[in-house]
């Protein structure tokens, strides 16, 4: 039987992955002069696996990751994802349901609002990130997240078992 | 029926993005112990990143020999072209520094010439696409602390933002939270270079009249003004536009960089810090 007391540790170990392998890998991958963010694919796979809550959730943890080895703002990014970890829980119990094509348009759509976001915090809180870099960092962080979706999603259920509607989704049947 | 998350998510949603704010509240303020814990996250990362870096190097050569191909043959034409008028440049400007150094020397005045350096490899470059610092392999062991100027043999870089044992980050200066204050090389007039980001000219906010005429590729250097971070003479840049300032008082320039940050191999640390 699947113990759930180590969900928590399965969930840091994606989280820790993640990150190294966005450091020490995708960072110097190049797509129209951008690179891809895998933890916002984490973030999102979260979402659409198991609603806002979970969305949120790894969205913070793996945004404060990030936020470890960054020199941008402290927080900014745990902020981020963590906004677009509900939005996009929010949004699959309320919109449609994680499967088909919808997964890959969910992913690139929260690039851009991710992107976005992060830029407009970043002016808020003094850190001037030129807005000319959203629409380039956007396509690139699309197409890695729309690419890496499905499998961060199955990574996901490893994590966390079969997954249980979500209590959103139970209140709208 | 209303279509709303349960209470208890909404909860939790309020509480992450609070943490959220607080955690942005406290770093904005630049608390030691944010950067602490960012040291510690350094120390504890690095081995396994370079272990990673090191593993997959050849599907990253590979990735880059793909998508640059176009841009390395146009860069090695015109480095082509550069070395040549270097070479003739080199030969005035060498009996120039030695007379400056001479100079310096006998006015006791700091030069980027005579600064003491330590040479560190690049280890990692920007992190994410908001991200504007590179990781080197030296740190407090060999004398570096934060603040110091970062050069090449081109000229400026950035300057040392975070500093461990044995690695440091290094500010780019492309960051747009990157200020140096600058002169132009022809005529004196000072300035304020800031970053604007990556593959953007930095922007220099000067006191030059807005009549004057600032040719294309004037060079720009460090000013070295009293206090400044960095001394004096270290290129920075040629001017590639010149444009009236917002107030109409002053020309505001766009400068680009003598160094192409995204092809930073080795890196010299001028063990320089403020005021010398």
């Amino acid at each position: 039987m699947r113990s759930r007391r180590l969900t928590p540790l399965r969930g840091a170990l994606v989280l820790v992955v993640a990150l190294v392998a966005q450091i020490a890998f995708v960072a110097d991958l190049r797509i129209v002069g951008a690179v891809g963010d895998l933890m916002l694919v984490v973030t999102v796979a979260a979402a659409l696996t198991g609603g806002p809550d979970r969305g949120a959730t790894y969205g913070f943890f793996a945004g404060l990751t990030f936020d470890l080895v960054l020199d941008s703002p402290f927080g900014l990014s745990a902020l981020t994802y963590a906004v677009v970890g509900y939005g996009v829980g929010l949004a699959c119990g309320v919109l449609f349901r994680p499967t088909g094509w919808w997964p890959l348009v969910v992913a690139a759509v929260a690039s851009l609002v991710a992107t976005a976001l992060y830029t407009g915090v970043g002016h808020l809180v003094g850190a001037p990130y030129p807005w000319g870099d959203v629409p380039a960092i956007t396509v690139a962080v699309a197409l890695w997240n729309a690419a890496l979706v499905l499998p961060a999603m199955a990574v996901l259920r490893w994590v966390h078992g079969p997954s249980e509607p979500d209590r959103l989704e139970v209140l709208l049947r | 029926m209303a279509i709303s998350p349960p209470t208890g998510s909404r909860t939790r949603f309020a509480v992450l993005v609070l943490a959220s704010v607080t955690l942005l509240t406290v770093g904005l303020r630049d608390a030691p112990v944010v950067r602490e814990v960012r040291e510690g996250a350094s120390v504890v990362i690095g081995p396994v990143e370079s272990a990673v870096d090191t593993v997959t190097a050849p599907v990253r050569n590979a990735w880059h020999g793909v998508t640059d191909y176009d841009d390395l043959q146009r860069e090695n034409d015109e480095l082509r072209a550069q070395v040549e008028a270097a070479d003739a440049a080199g030969v005035q400007a060498s009996d120039a520094e030695r007379q400056l150094a001479e100079l310096s020397a006998s006015l006791d005045l700091p030069w980027a010439g005579n600064v003491e350096t330590a040479t560190a490899r690049v280890v990692s470059g920007p992190r994410s696409n908001f991200s504007h610092a590179i990781d080197i392999d030296k740190g407090t062991d060999d004398g570096i602390a934060v603040g110091m100027p970062v050069v090449t043999g081109a000229g400026l870089v950035g300057r040392v933002s975070q500093a461990t044992g044995s690695s440091s980050t290094v500010e780019l200066l492309t960051d747009p939270e990157f200020r140096v204050g600058v002169r132009l090389s022809t005529t004196g007039d000072l300035g304020t270079a800031r970053g604007q980001g990556r593959g953007d000219p930095l922007s220099v906010d000067s006191a030059i009249s807005p009549s004057t005429k600032v040719p294309k590729r004037t060079g720009v250097v460090t000013s070295g003004v009293d206090r400044s971070a960095y001394p004096p003479g270290i290129p920075v840049g040629t001017v590639t536009s010149s444009r009236q300032g917002s107030g109409g008082l002053a020309l505001d320039l766009d400068v680009d960089p003598m160094v192409d940050v995204d092809q930073l191999s080795y890196l010299t640390v001028m063990l320089w810090t403020d005021g010398g």
